[in-house]
């Protein structure tokens, strides 16, 4: 666990720099700034449930994919790329630190910036349930770093010299497209668990109740399950992607995996 | 130490490393070889990032293949760069050092003693981006000697050194071997490795041509082809006359300058004084140019080849 720490302090040092501080900035800035072009430039306030599903969208969903997918995704490729990762490689179990500790720090470093910018933009939005809303994604939030943080990273080990691709492609496919499917495949996506949860935690029952095919895209498992599950995510998939990592074979030489 | 068995590394339909058998006990040993040889591969082994197609690689009686325990008796120095360049180089020791198993305040220690025995003290917290190749070279040793390794593997370490950075590094890895460390040390330059070891492996398209010392391979040499240079006053009438006496395979004439291959040297050096006075040429100048281990190396380069 040691070097564990020792990655995720080395990482974090590394991330203070202008660019990646200007990308922090910008996570934070990205939903307070839809929010406020809404709140500003519609002719009358949304009713509030249409304001837990944009905040839903731009927080849980778009701010914490981006994040994890820019961070957690490269973290083996990068290192491949640059040739660092044989010096990493040789150390006791030192890929496996690398992994977590970077996937550590990309997790916490993602949830600041969505914390902050939650943090202004529901007051900014001016709902009237404005701390159920914050609470709701504050922990969805929680949930939702992690899982696709774990998701990104084994993506990235899979497939090293496309992981940008891929990572984007089922982002696409299966947080944005399948998880809207109105069929048993959309369980298989995040999205599917948080926006269950957020029906169930913010009691959007207008939609809950309706029949047929809206049931099918949030299901009526209860919340904690669905908790369960996305806390189950991570660990399951980190530990399949140490041990892809382990077995797989990256040579310095090729510059690539073989 | 290293224990090879059969080893063969396939990327697909090439050949990294070729049945490749050896075993090597404790001690400083130079891997020689061309660029594109199998050294690389062969280090990569070694150090476990490579599983081999077919055989088995046993280093101090272990597999390296994801071997934390061996991993902290062994310090390796690839020949790739791969330095962060925004962090500096005490920075990017120190965190090598604690990922070795050290705590905070012993990677500290570590990394700056490690620095300063590489001469990297006055520039060790300049980030890497400022530095030198050669610095980079010096920084990429430390790291791989901050932990006191039993074992030190080195890929190519004096790459971008000028001539007083190699003796500065030669004369800290001379200390080290003293110091009855072990050391494989991968080079394509041989004076390189001569200056630290007289053990040497010779590889080539994967496979070890030759082993042992520089005498081991010389009496390997026995019998084969060498070449002889002579300085002579008709170089072609000399060439026509080794010719005709089948003392030579080939000849070529540079100027006044004779190069002759024969497989009887010794026939060549003892027949040579009668043939001059009988012809009445004069050789003002004649060497060997199988006197260094290079010449042994292309030697051995050549017959692998088929050209000899």
């Amino acid at each position: 666990m040691g070097n564990v720490g020792a990655v995720f302090l080395f990482e974090w040092r590394r991330s203070l720099t202008l660019p990646r501080m200007a990308w922090w900035g910008m996570l934070a800035a990205f939903p307070v700034f839809i929010v406020a072009l809404i709140r500003f430039t519609a002719y009358r306030s949304p009713p509030p449930s249409n304001w837990t599903w944009l905040f839903f969208a731009l927080v849980p969903m778009l701010v914490s994919m981006l994040g994890t997918l820019l961070w957690t995704t490269p973290a083996i490729s990068a290192e491949l790329e640059r040739r660092s990762w044989v010096y990493l490689a040789v150390r006791p179990n030192g890929g496996t630190a690398v992994l977590l500790g970077k996937y550590l720090a990309a997790v916490t470093w993602v949830i600041p910036p969505a914390l902050l910018g939650l943090s202004i933009a529901v007051p900014l939005a001016d709902t009237g349930d404005s701390w159920r809303i914050w609470w709701t994604m504050v922990r969805l939030l929680c949930l939702s770093c992690p899982a696709y943080g774990a998701i990104y990273l084994l993506l990235g080990i899979l497939l090293p010299r496309r992981a940008m691709v891929l990572a984007v492609a089922y982002t696409l496919i299966f947080e944005l497209v399948i998880a809207w499917v109105p069929a048993v495949i959309n369980k298989l996506t995040i999205q599917y668990r948080l926006r269950a949860i957020l029906v169930q935690w913010c009691d959007l029952s207008d939609i809950a109740v309706r029949p047929s095919g809206v049931l099918a895209l949030i299901g009526d498992d209860p919340a904690w399950q669905h908790v369960v599950i996305l806390m189950l995510i991570p660990p399951t998939l980190l530990l399949i992607a140490v041990a892809i990592l382990r077995w797989s074979e990256f040579s310095a030489s090729a510059e690539s995996d073989v | 130490m290293i224990e090879l068995q059969n080893v063969t590394k396939l990327y697909g339909k090439v050949i990294g490393v070729n049945d490749f058998t050896l075993k090597l006990g404790p001690g400083a040993y130079g891997l020689l070889g061309p660029n594109g040889s199998g050294k690389s591969t062969l280090l990569n082994l070694i150090t476990g990032q490579l599983r081999p197609t077919l055989g088995t690689v046993r280093v101090m009686g272990q597999s390296p293949r994801n071997n934390a325990e061996l991993f902290r008796r062994l310090g390796y120095c690839p020949g790739s760069e791969g330095l962060y360049a925004s962090v500096s180089g005490y920075d990017w020791v120190r965190y090598l050092q604690q990922l070795q198993g050290m705590t905070a305040g012993e990677a500290q220690a570590a990394a700056a003693e490690a620095l300063e025995m590489v001469g990297m003290a006055q520039a060790m917290h300049r980030p890497i981006s400022s530095y030198s190749r050669g610095m980079r070279q010096r920084t990429k040793l430390a790291q791989a000697l901050a932990h006191r390794p039993d074992f030190l593997i080195l890929d190519e370490p004096f790459n971008g050194l000028d001539p007083v950075g190699r003796h500065e590094l030669t004369e800290v890895l001379r200390k080290w071997i003293k110091h009855g460390k072990s050391l494989l040390f991968a080079s394509h330059l041989l004076h390189e490795v001569e200056s630290l070891t007289q053990s040497f492996l010779l590889i080539c398209g994967g496979r070890l041509l030759a082993s042992g010392t520089a005498q081991d391979v010389h009496a390997m040499m026995v019998g084969m082809p060498n070449e002889v240079a002579l300085r002579c006053n008709d170089p072609h009438a000399l060439a026509s006359l080794l010719l005709r006496e089948h003392a030579a395979d080939s000849v070529r004439i540079e100027d006044s300058l004779l190069t002759v291959a024969t497989q009887q040297p010794g026939r060549l050096f003892e027949q040579l004084p009668g043939w001059l006075k009988t012809s009445g040429l004069q050789v003002s100048e004649m060497h060997s140019a199988d006197e260094s281990l290079q010449a042994l190396f292309n030697s051995l380069m050549k017959m692998h080849r088929g050209e000899l």
